[in-house]
């Protein structure tokens, strides 16, 4: 259903505004759409609620507190905030990150990936209406964030990250956990496929609905799960390897689309429950061989100044291609930090995606596309 | 003093039940009696013990707690939450239309009250339509809710009041069929009838006598979700996308109103459910015959009301334990599983139970 | 179109039937979670305030990041948590004390309401008087009683007054030696 100039004569059209804060949403962002009967004809998107002026706030601080803003970045993947800045940071700074704070880093991104995925599930179970595996999920979940307390201290915002490595060492006995918490999670992955990925209800709901093209995602450079369950082949950590993944053995999960459509509603569900368990392949990986050394580089003292320059680091974060422009004249605070956030590429195709499917879909359309309208605003 | 007789005569049997001996008070005077008599007691209890349970099944599926602040494990929580909604009210002045959709609304739910099998000695209105009367009011029921909905000034209040109206068309179809089909076997729609052709053991119950009424008992079960919008099934008040729809507007007093009305809708389905297909209140034979020489009505009324209740709020959990583990389904999917699997089937059904009744009458 | 009507019907069929089987085995799922049966299938949520299944701070790990608190007799007011504070919610005057290598803190106020937890003036502590304690309780009924006082006060008249005398005392002491 293109709009087209016949769209104006056509006053049957009901419009409704919805937002910023609606059942139907995500996160704080108005949508203005005209309905014909139930279906969408036409939406229009506004973002900006959650515009907190991040990347203004880095250039006032000095590089260390900077880190603390990087982590707000996405307040539920926040080491990939951090992250990023760490290794554009790193990479003006030339420092080479020590072999033990690289598995660290390693470790805490992968979980982190786990986590932003597993309240993925939350989000579209509440979307469908199913409210039992919301609570599963979250009790899974909460083991995650009990690892996040004991290795770093707190659950949420770790800023944990500092340039050349990590800030503190393991704790004893965290190694032992993760891979405890990963087997657990095996264990109930089976739970939740009996309990709702294959549930009749949820595949009438999710199947068919909400399909991605291609198309749509070259022109608005989305990237991530929603994109390789479209079918496009694309990951970071294969693209261009940072942090050691050349190292590991892992495989980039692609759209079947076993329910109905490839790119639909149920297959970006499913890709993201089989990166889950790469994920988790990782973690075994890397927790097998962490070896001895430091946790910081030694070329990074107290009171650290980036020397000028500037340096582009892009990673695969569990929404898709995570960028940071940094760029330094050699003072002590930030010349200019810029984020690329997946989320933004994602917001620009609701749009086009949301045209044609019923009223009754958009919450389900909405909460599939995994949108972080906090990064997205920053 | 004729007509007279005849207008106490079925308020005779409700008096003895409840130990008055009737004089030459007016009739109506023990109706109205007995109507807030069957809401004060039966209902409103049933609706606060419901409510409870539901939260604390919920919880215990979902591997939580549930309420256990409010009185010891939680049992006061219904009365607080009662308390809580009543206390709110909304400034807004509400104009004539709203006002008289809401008591269309109430009217037609509540003036099934006088229908409501609650046992042998206590039915009220025992006629040969008797079974016939809650379709009339469920459907009256989704006109109202449908003109609350359209008489908002909102989107999901329009869209909300469509919805419920497709619903309620599409689930009246299939549940007056699987209706027919019960009647057919018990050879009439009295609820008396209707349950002294059940006994007492599961075997004897309707459900099980034939495999025609097996599939008539889930068809009513689920074109009674649909007509009157339960979980599962509730996709015309949806909370997701339209914010509850027909309800989205109502605060407080209102509020409980309506929300109490959609438990009492829930409950009417479910007694009548019992009654016609889950052996009614049908203690054993024995047993009955044996109150009824001792002349004691009372206990029998409370003895059978108590057991048909037990079954009812069985039926309810179960209800409500497939609603909390499953998807909602979306109100098109609602009204094409309605049209497209349950009339089918429960055509099917009536051919089949006809059939049987006939084969077996020879 | 014999095939395709048989086809539709099997199609039909088949659908129903899934339907049905999943919604019995999702509830199925859910049904020893009745019942408790197993080590993971226990209730997860704590009643709290509940004195006997809610955590204490004893409880948290080692390095969780709670309410800080500073010990005055340590600090020695250099104000790098200051500087470092990406909320800027600390706040410190001081001023010199009763001889010239003691420093006097009389105020160090922390924001409570501001604070964003994230460590950063814990890591620059020299003194390691700033410390992250694991209490998680610090709700309040008022703005006001979310800042947290560490400084030792103001310094009085009289103080002063003694810490001149102090001063002339050891000054003399020096001129006398």
């Amino acid at each position: 259903m293109k709009r087209n100039s016949n769209d104006f004569f056509k006053t049957d059209l009901t419009t409704w505004e919805i937002g910023p804060y609606h059942g139907s949403l995500p996160a704080p962002m108005r949508l203005k759409l005209s309905l014909d009967g139930e279906i969408i004809a036409s939406c229009q998107i506004e973002t900006g609620f959650l515009h907190r002026g991040l990347e203004k706030a880095c250039e006032l601080h000095s590089w260390k507190s900077v880190i603390a803003y990087a982590d707000h970045l996405d307040p539920e993947a926040a080491v990939f905030g951090e992250l990023v800045l760490c290794l554009g940071v790193e990479e003006i700074g030339e420092i080479v990150v020590p072999a033990r704070a690289q598995c660290i880093r390693v470790i805490l991104a992968e979980l982190t990936r786990i986590s932003s995925h597993l309240a993925y599930i939350v989000r579209i179970a509440r979307a469908v209406g199913s409210e039992t595996i919301i609570h599963y999920v979250l009790r899974d979940r909460e083991r995650i964030l009990d690892l996040f307390e004991l290795l770093t201290g707190a659950r949420f915002s770790l800023n944990f990250l500092r340039f050349g490595g990590v800030c503190a060492d393991v704790t004893d006995g965290f190694i032992e956990r993760v891979l405890e918490v990963c087997e657990m999670i095996r264990i109930r992955m089976k739970e939740y496929n009996d309990l709702f990925t294959f549930n009749h209800g949820f595949l009438k709901r999710s199947a068919f609905v909400g399909t991605l093209p291609t198309s749509l995602i070259r022109a608005c450079g989305m990237t991530g799960p929603n994109a390789r369950a479209s079918g496009v082949n694309f990951d970071v950590r294969k693209e261009t390897p940072y942090m050691g993944y050349d190292e590991l053995e892992f495989q980039i999960p692609l759209g079947q689309g076993e329910g109905g459509n490839i790119g639909d509603v149920h297959d970006r569900f499913l890709l993201r429950l089989r990166e889950i368990s790469q994920s988790m392949e990782i973690l075994k990986q890397v927790a097998d061989r962490v070896p001895a050394g430091d946790f910081i580089s030694s070329k990074v003292e107290k009171d650290y100044v980036v020397p000028p320059g500037e340096a582009y680091a892009r990673i695969e974060s569990s929404r898709g291609l995570l960028g940071c422009h940094v760029v330094s004249d050699g003072k002590e605070k930030p010349s200019r930090v810029q984020f690329r956030p997946p989320s933004l590429a994602h917001l620009m195709a609701v749009p086009e995606l949301v045209e044609g499917i019923r009223i009754e879909d958009l919450p389900v359309v909405l909460a599939s596309l995994d949108l972080g309208v906090a990064e997205a605003d920053r | 003093m004729n007509t007279g007789n005849d207008q106490i005569s079925w308020i005779v049997s409700w008096c003895r039940a409840i130990g008055l001996t009737p004089s030459n008070t007016p009739p109506w005077l023990y109706a109205l009696l007995a109507l807030l008599c069957t809401f004060c007691f039966v209902v409103v209890p049933s609706g606060a013990f419901i409510s409870y349970l539901d939260r604390k099944l919920s919880a215990d599926l979902q591997a939580r707690v549930g309420p256990n602040r409010a009185g010891p494990g939680g049992l006061f929580q219904p009365f607080a939450d009662i308390l809580k909604l009543l206390q709110k009210d909304t400034q807004k002045q509400w104009g004539w239309r709203e006002n008289f959709w809401l008591s269309v609304h109430t009217m037609a739910l509540y003036s099934t009250l006088a229908v409501l099998p609650l046992g042998s000695v206590a039915l009220l209105v025992d006629t040969e339509m008797s079974a016939f009367l809650p379709f009339w009011s469920a459907l009256v029921l989704g006109l109202g809710t449908m003109l609350l909905g359209l008489s908002q000034e909102s989107v999901p209040g329009w869209f909300g009041g469509i919805r419920v109206a497709a619903q309620t068309l599409a689930g009246s179809f299939p549940a007056l069929v699987a209706l027919l089909c019960v009647g057919i076997r018990a050879g009439g729609f009295r609820w008396s009838v209707l349950a002294n052709s059940q006994g007492f053991s599961p075997w004897s119950w309707a459900v099980f006598a034939n495999p025609f009424l097996l599939v008539a008992f889930f068809i009513f079960v689920m074109s009674g979700l649909v007509l009157l919008a339960i979980a599962p099934l509730d996709g015309g008040l949806s909370m997701s996308d339209i914010h509850g729809g027909v309800s989205s507007h109502l605060f407080g007093r209102r509020l409980s109103l309506f929300r109490f009305g959609r438990f009492y809708g829930f409950f009417l389905w479910s007694v009548i459910t019992v009654v016609l297909f889950l052996g009614a209140w049908r203690l054993p034979n024995g047993f009955t015959h044996g109150l009824l020489r001792l002349e004691a009505y009372s206990v029998l009324a409370v003895f059978e009301l108590v057991w048909l209740l037990l079954k009812t709020f069985t039926l309810m959990l179960l209800i409500v334990w497939i609603s909390r583990v499953n998807t909602r389904s979306r109100v098109d999917q609602i009204t094409d599983f309605s049209w497209k699997v349950l009339s089918p089937f429960s055509l099917l059904a009536l051919v089949g139970a006809s059939i049987w009744a006939g084969w077996r009458a020879f | 179109m014999r095939f395709s009507v048989f086809s539709q019907l099997a199609l039909y069929i088949r659908d129903v039937s899934l339907g049905v089987w999943s919604i019995f085995e999702s509830c199925f799922t859910a049904f020893p979670y009745l019942f408790r049966w197993g080590d993971l299938r226990k209730e997860v949520t704590e009643g709290y305030p509940d004195p006997v299944s809610s955590k204490t701070a004893d409880d948290l790990p080692p390095r969780s990041r709670g309410l800080l608190f500073n010990d005055i007799d340590r600090c020695t007011g250099c104000r790098e948590c200051e500087r470092s504070c990406p909320a800027q919610c600390i706040h410190i005057e001081e001023e010199p004390g009763a001889d010239a290598s003691k420093i006097w803190v009389s105020v160090f106020d922390i924001d409570f309401a501001q604070c964003i937890f994230c460590g950063l003036c814990v890591d620059v502590c020299q003194p390691a008087s700033l410390i992250h304690t694991r209490q998680y309780e610090g709700a309040a009924y008022s703005l006001s009683d979310l800042v947290a006082s560490f400084g030792r006060g103001q310094v009085t008249a009289e103080q002063r007054a003694k810490w001149a005398a102090l001063r002339q005392l050891s000054e003399s002491d020096e001129v006398t030696l």
